[in-house]
C-alpha cells in the first residue's frame, strides 16, 4: 500500500505538470484566495487589537471598580471611600490604579454652550494606568490651577475633546465656563483655561469630555467623600481572572470592615470585556467573520480546482479505462485524483501562505497610512481608530486559512474523483 | 492442458431500441502456451469476446473459466485482482501512461501487484531488454515511436507474469516493418515464457503468424483451425 501510495503521488505530481498553464492558473486562483483571506484576517485582527488597546490603554484599563448605583444610574453620590484606593494598590502591587470622578455639566465659551461630561483624574496616577493624558493634539495636558484671568478671576486648567473644542470654538488658552449642580445642592461653577485639546480617543468623550484634576473637581462639585471609578491596569492583560478575583475578595473584606451605605450599593469589579460588551462581541464576531469570509473566498477560488479536475478526469477517461483494464482498482484511481487535488492545494497553500505572511508582516510593520486624508483617524462602529491602520499577523490564522483552503479544495475535487469510480473499462475504451 | 474454456457465451447490446446480438453461443477451449488469433471482419465480435475473456465486460449468458476460475461470477474487486495477476493486456493504441517513462510504465503493474522495488525494477529492465528497448527505457511515450511504444506495452503485459496475454489489434497502428518485428518478439517471448497469447485481428500479417486461427463472423465461430506452419515458426 505504501508502495502504491508513493507511485500514485509520483503519477499525480507528473500529471499536475502535464498541463502546466492550467495547473498554475488553478494554483494562482487558490493562492490568491488564500492571500485575500490572510490579509483580511490580518487587518481585522489588527483593527480588533487596536480596538481592545484603545478600550483598555486609552481609558478603560483592564479592570474597573465602581459601586452598583454608579453603574446603573451614574449616581453622583455612589462613591467609594479613598481607603479603597490604598486597599486596591496593596492587593495588586504590580498593577497601576487610577481613581476618577464624574459629573454632568454645562460648558459655555463665547456665545456657545453645550452639555459636557466632567471627568476628574489623578494627574500622577492616570498616566501609569492609561494613555489618556498622552493623547494630546495641541497644548500640554496640565491639570490643576492656572494663572488668573485677565479680569483677575481664579482659573483651573482643563483638557477637552476634539469635537467639543470645535463645537465651542475652543483653542489652547481659551476660557471655558462650567456650570453644574454640586453634590451639596448648590450651583457649582467656575472659570477654566483650556490647557490642551485631546486627539479623538473615544467618540462620546470626544464630543463632550472635559478633563480636570481631582482637586478642581472636589472644589467645583463640593464632593470629597471618595471617587466614582478606579481604573486598574494589570501586567498580564490576557489573564485578568486572577486579578479580578483578588480585587473582589479585597472589596468583600473591606465591605465587612468598613460597611458602605446601602444607597450606593456594593462595590463591583468588572473586566474590560464586561465594561465594553460591544468590543468583546466584535472580537468574537471578527473571528467568526474571518472563517465565513474565508470560506466564501476560498470556495469561489476552489471552483477553479473543480473545473481543472473535471477537465483532467474528462480528458483522461480513456487512460483511466486502460489503468482499470490492467488491474488498477477504481478506488485507487479515485485516490490518485484526490492526491492530484491535494498536491495542487498544497502548492497553493505554500505559495499563498508565504506571500500572505509576507504581506501581512508588511501591514503589521507599516500599516496603511490614512493620516494624509484623516489626520485624526477614523470612526468605525462607534469606535475611534488611529489614522494608520495596522494589521496583526496571527500565525494560527494563517494555519487555519491554509486548512480551510485545503479542505474546500479537496471537497471540490470529490465530484471529479467520484466520476472515476463509476468508469467501466470496456465502455471508456470503446 | 486447457487454460481457457468458454461455454455458451452470448452477449447482447441494446443500441437505441434495437437489440444487437454481438456474440452467439461461443464455445471455445484454449490450451496453455497457444499463440491463437481471433480473426474476422469489423463487427464480428472479436473485441467483445476478448473483453469478456479479460473480465472487462460481462456476457449476457454463458461461462468463462480461466485456470479453473469462472470469470463471469467474479465481483468488481475480484475482477481487478484477476486482471492484475492473471492477465496481460496489449491494446491497439499502445495506451501507455504518458507521464511515466517506459521503465515506469512496465513497473506500474508490478507496483499494483505489490512486488518489491528491486524485483520489479529488475523485471522491468529485463523485459525492456527482451523487446529491444534497453537503451530507451527512461524515455516517456511521447519520445518513442509507435513501434517502440507497442513493444513497451508487450514488456508491460509480460513483466507481470500473466497466464494469458490478450492483444486487441496489436499491429493495427504499425507499419509492416514494425508489425513484423513486434510479432516476432511476441512469438519468441510466448515460446520462452510459455505464455498463452490470444489476439484479435483482421491483419493478414498477424494471421500468417498465428498457430491457431479462430474465425468469427456475425458473433459466431465460423471456423477454428490449427495452422501447420505459422509464418515465423523458424523463430521458435
Amino acid at each position: 500500500m505504501t508502495s502504491n501510495l508513493a507511485m500514485f503521488v509520483f503519477i499525480a505530481w507528473r500529471n499536475i505538470w502535464r498541463y502546466p498553464i492550467r495547473s498554475l492558473l488553478t494554483v494562482f486562483a487558490l493562492a490568491g484566495g488564500l492571500i485575500i483571506v490572510i490579509l483580511y484576517s490580518v487587518l481585522l485582527e489588527g483593527m480588533t487589537r487596536q480596538m481592545v488597546t484603545y478600550a483598555t490603554d486609552m481609558s478603560t484599563g483592564h479592570l474597573q471598580l465602581h459601586r452598583r448605583a454608579f453603574i446603573d444610574d451614574q449616581d453622583l453620590y455612589a462613591t467609594l471611600p479613598w481607603s479603597y484606593l490604598n486597599a486596591a494598590e496593596t492587593a495588586l502591587p504590580a498593577a497601576s490604579v487610577a481613581p476618577r470622578l464624574y459629573a454632568a455639566g454645562l460648558a459655555s465659551a463665547q456665545a456657545s454652550s453645550t452639555g459636557v461630561l466632567i471627568k476628574a483624574v489623578d494627574a500622577a496616577r492616570e498616566p501609569r494606568a492609561t494613555r489618556l493624558l498622552d493623547s494630546v493634539r495641541s497644548g500640554t495636558a496640565e491639570l490643576g490651577p492656572a494663572s488668573d484671568s485677565t479680569d483677575g478671576l481664579p482659573r483651573a486648567n482643563v483638557v477637552v475633546g476634539t469635537q467639543l473644542a470645535k463645537n465651542l470654538k475652543l483653542q489652547v488658552d481659551s476660557e471655558l465656563i462650567l456650570v453644574t449642580q454640586a453634590a451639596d445642592g448648590s450651583i457649582g461653577n467656575g472659570l477654566f483655561r483650556v490647557a490642551a485639546i485631546l486627539k479623538p480617543v473615544d467618540t462620546a468623550f470626544d464630543r463632550t469630555g472635559v478633563l480636570m484634576s481631582i482637586d478642581t473637581y472636589q472644589s467645583l462639585m463640593s464632593l470629597d467623600s471618595g471617587f466614582h471609578e478606579l481604573a486598574v491596569k494589570t501586567p498580564d492583560a490576557e489573564n485578568l481572572g486572577t486579578g479580578q478575583a483578588l480585587l473582589q475578595q479585597t472589596l468583600e473584606r473591606l465591605a465587612r470592615e468598613q460597611p458602605l451605605d446601602e444607597l450606593g450599593g456594593a462595590a463591583v469589579v468588572r473586566n474590560w470585556r464586561e465594561i465594553n460588551p460591544t468590543i468583546s462581541d466584535m472580537l468574537k464576531l471578527s473571528q467568526s467573520m474571518v472563517v465565513v469570509i474565508g470560506f466564501i473566498v476560498v470556495s469561489l477560488a476552489s471552483l477553479g480546482m473543480l473545473n481543472t479536475m473535471l477537465m483532467a478526469v474528462h480528458e483522461r477517461t480513456h487512460e483511466f479505462g486502460i489503468l482499470l483494464a490492467i488491474g488498477m482498482k477504481s478506488r485507487w484511481l479515485m485516490v490518485m485524483v484526490l492526491i492530484e487535488s491535494f498536491l495542487l492545494a498544497l502548492i497553493s497553500a505554500a505559495i499563498g501562505a508565504a506571500l500572505g505572511t509576507w504581506l501581512g508582516r508588511y501591514l503589521q510593520t507599516h500599516g496603511i497610512d490614512f493620516s494624509g486624508t484623516m489626520p485624526d483617524g477614523y470612526d468605525w462602529a462607534g469606535m475611534s481608530f488611529e489614522p494608520v491602520m495596522r494589521g496583526y499577523l496571527d500565525p494560527g490564522h494563517v494555519v487555519n486559512a491554509c486548512l480551510i483552503m485545503t479542505l474546500v479544495a479537496m471537497l471540490s475535487s470529490l465530484l471529479p474523483s467520484w466520476r472515476t469510480v463509476r468508469l467501466k473499462p470496456a465502455e471508456v475504451m470503446r | 492442458m486447457t487454460l481457457l474454456t468458454l461455454t455458451g457465451i452470448c452477449k447482447n447490446f441494446i443500441q437505441g431500441e434495437i437489440q444487437v446480438r454481438a456474440l452467439k453461443d461461443i464455445n471455445l477451449e484454449v490450451d496453455e502456451g497457444e499463440f491463437a488469433a481471433l480473426v474476422g471482419p469489423s463487427g464480428s465480435g472479436k473485441t467483445t469476446l476478448l473483453n469478456i475473456i479479460g473480465g472487462l465486460d460481462a456476457p449476457s449468458s454463458g461461462e468463462a473459466h480461466l485456470n479453473g476460475t469462472d470469470i463471469t461470477r467474479l465481483k468488481e474487486a475480484q475482477l481487478s485482482d484477476f486482471r492484475l495477476f492473471q492477465l496481460g493486456f496489449i491494446f491497439q493504441a499502445y495506451n501507455l501512461v504518458p507521464v511515466l517513462s517506459a521503465l515506469e510504465n512496465v513497473e506500474l503493474i508490478m507496483v499494483l501487484q505489490g512486488r518489491p522495488a528491486a524485483e520489479r525494477r529488475a523485471r522491468a529492465e529485463h523485459y525492456l531488454d527482451l523487446v529491444g528497448l534497453g537503451n530507451v527505457m527512461q524515455r516517456r511515450p511521447s519520445a518513442l515511436s509507435g513501434g517502440q511504444q507497442q513493444r513497451v506495452a508487450v514488456a508491460r503485459a509480460l513483466a507481470c507474469g500473466p497466464r494469458l496475454v490478450l492483444a486487441d489489434e496489436p499491429t493495427a497502428n504499425l507499419d509492416s516493418e514494425n508489425a513484423s518485428a513486434l510479432l516476432d518478439i511476441m512469438y519468441k517471448l510466448s515460446r520462452e515464457q510459455k505464455t498463452t497469447f490470444i489476439f484479435s485481428t483482421h491483419d493478414p500479417r498477424v494471421m500468417e503468424r498465428a498457430e491457431r486461427l479462430i474465425k468469427l463472423r456475425d458473433g459466431r465461430i465460423e471456423s477454428d483451425e490449427v495452422v501447420a506452419q505459422p509464418g515465423h515458426a523458424a523463430l521458435a
